[in-house]
């Protein structure tokens, strides 16, 4: 059995996106609920927000992205960048909450306190591109947690698991030069989802190519496909790759029940994979995985996806 | 939507009194497979390709004695001599559309721009078309594709877009595929948003079908052609 943390905010449900938005706070009082229900919370070492320190942010976001997003927010403008984000007065700190969440349990994970966490946090923060906020995301939790394990853990290599059903065009695009930072995903086949990339030919650039891989996968695919793609791609680049750590954008919109994707994944699927991420973490990283919330929208499905992917983590 | 706004302004051109040799190494160095051929005053006069070239040249797998003897008479071959003579060409004033055309009747890969006088202005080869139509298709930027099977007649995309307009999405583009069943057309939608959950169903609601993507296809050539 391992340590494992949680992060939940009640903070977290402040961001509002309005009425007919799919990201709503309910996605993380589900996940929250699923996992109290399923009595795993004892086992858990449960972590607080603190808001992120700017300097961390700036470490991937340009300093006058940052202000533009806190002046928006704070004159009270309803999006930012696109109609896609929508903003309330809380918008902002409850980015830099989640940012700072995930910081936290980062720090947990270098001190050895835990071996590994789940992060329930919005905004979610994969389509945030350094300068630009996009696909609900405003600010780039996983690519901050990175640079974070780099600059404060020693940690050389950071391998990042992204298996949200949309390609994470920010997190790939913010280490697109870098090979110090894997970055791997799985998703609808960019030609029949957002953002439109994510194709099997982006492998990175300069001294990063070859340490971006994108697995595709066309609409109506199911298990079997992911297993295949992910035995194919996956495995073989990380056990090349060696990380020190691995983050994982956790997305669960690519199951079947989801309207979001055309996707067909099981609710084994999903504990299949994580196994398979956290197996590679025991042989490459000490078992160190901080697992960040993305998308996933079936609120009726993400208490039981949840409570699952926190027991894989736990290893029980 | 004109030649002059899409072509490329900088085009590498040779003289037509330069030998092959020299043509092989200019389209090497710049990476290119269509090379204009002038006379004094940038005075367009032909076009070689790579194929010309390679079809001049010896093969490779000659012995070394031989090929040094045929160098040298490479170097006595002009372009002027391998060049196809009176290529077809391009008026800045074309459109896109008039090159597409063309481009699919005369089966070539670039086109010389030329003004009245016959000077060469510029070069339109299929990557600056393709270059043209991404920007067209919007997908550079990011959003999500649908695809609305309808029937052909009047007021169909008013109400696609009204609905589409009514959840504040922006379009990148609107495809519409013809050639598609008898007195069916498909529509595809290029919106710019992660967020179609609603929009599309909306559009059933409306009547319309969405088709499975995997039965999607932009371009069927219709039968007997």
């Amino acid at each position: 059995m391992k340590k494992t943390g949680f992060l939940y905010d009640e903070r977290y449900l402040l961001h509002d996106t309005g009425i007919y938005h799919p990201e709503v706070p309910e996605r993380v009082q589900a996940v929250y609920n699923g996992i109290k229900a399923a009595g795993l919370l004892p086992k858990l070492k449960l972590i607080q927000a603190v808001p992120a320190d700017l300097q961390r942010i700036e470490a991937v976001h340009e300093n006058r992205y940052v202000r533009r997003f806190q002046t928006a927010c704070q004159s009270g403008d309803s999006m930012l960048d696109s109609a896609d984000n929508q903003m309330s007065a809380e918008t902002y700190e409850t980015a830099l909450l989640a940012v700072g969440g995930v910081l936290e349990a980062a720090k947990l994970v270098l001190r050895g306190e835990i071996d590994n966490a789940f992060c329930a946090v919005r905004p979610p923060g994969h389509h945030a591109e350094s300068n630009r906020a996009m696909g609900f995301c405003y600010f780039n939790n996983v690519a901050v947690a990175a640079r974070y394990f780099q600059h404060e853990g020693g940690i050389n290599r950071v391998g990042i698991v992204d298996f949200d059903v949309h390609h994470g065009n920010g997190t790939q695009h913010i280490f697109d030069q870098d090979p110090t930072v894997f970055y791997y995903s799985i998703h609808q086949h960019p030609s029949f989802a957002f953002p439109g990339t994510g194709r099997e030919f982006e492998k990175g650039s300069g001294p990063g190519y070859g340490f971006t891989l994108n697995s595709p996968v066309l609409p109506g695919r199911g298990d079997s496909e992911y297993q295949r793609l992910l035995k194919k791609d996956l495995l073989p680049a990380f056990e090349d790759f060696k990380p020190e750590v691995i983050i994982v954008s956790t997305g669960f919109d690519a199951h079947i029940e989801d309207d979001m994707s055309d996707i067909r994944l099981s609710t084994d699927a999903f504990t299949m994979m994580m196994k398979q991420i956290v197996d590679m973490a025991d042989r490459y990283s000490g078992g160190r995985i901080i697992s960040v919330l993305e998308g996933g929208y079936a609120l009726e499905r993400l208490p039981e996806l949840a409570s699952n992917h926190v027991s894989v983590l736990l290893d029980e | 939507m004109f030649v002059s706004r899409s072509m490329t302004r900088k085009v590498i051109s040779i003289d037509k009194n330069a030998d092959i040799l020299e043509a092989k190494e200019k389209m090497a160095e710049h990476r290119i497979r269509h090379l204009p051929v002038v006379t004094k005053g940038n005075c367009l006069c032909g076009i070689v390709t790579d194929r010309d070239i390679r079809s001049a040249m010896p093969s490779s797998v000659l012995e070394d004695p031989n090929r040094a003897k045929s160098q040298t008479r490479l170097k006595k071959i002009k372009v002027s001599e391998i060049m196809t003579k009176d290529p077809v060409t391009l008026s800045p004033q074309y459109t896109l559309q008039d090159a597409l055309l063309l481009i699919q009747e005369k089966k070539v890969g670039a086109f010389p721009v030329v003004d009245e006088q016959g000077i060469l202005k510029g070069i339109l080869s299929t990557r600056d078309l393709m270059r043209a139509f991404i920007n067209v298709l919007g997908i550079g930027e990011p959003g999500t594709l649908l695809c609305i099977l309808v029937e052909e007649k009047i007021g169909q995309m008013k109400k696609i877009v009204d609905a589409v307009t009514e959840e504040n999405i922006s379009f990148g583009s609107i495809l519409v595929a013809r050639y598609w069943e008898e007195g069916k057309r498909a529509v595809f939608p290029y919106l710019l948003t992660l967020n179609v959950t609603n929009v599309k169903k909306k559009l059933e609601k409306l009547g319309f079908t969405l088709l499975d993507p995997m039965e999607w296809y932009l371009d069927q050539l219709p039968k007997n052609d």
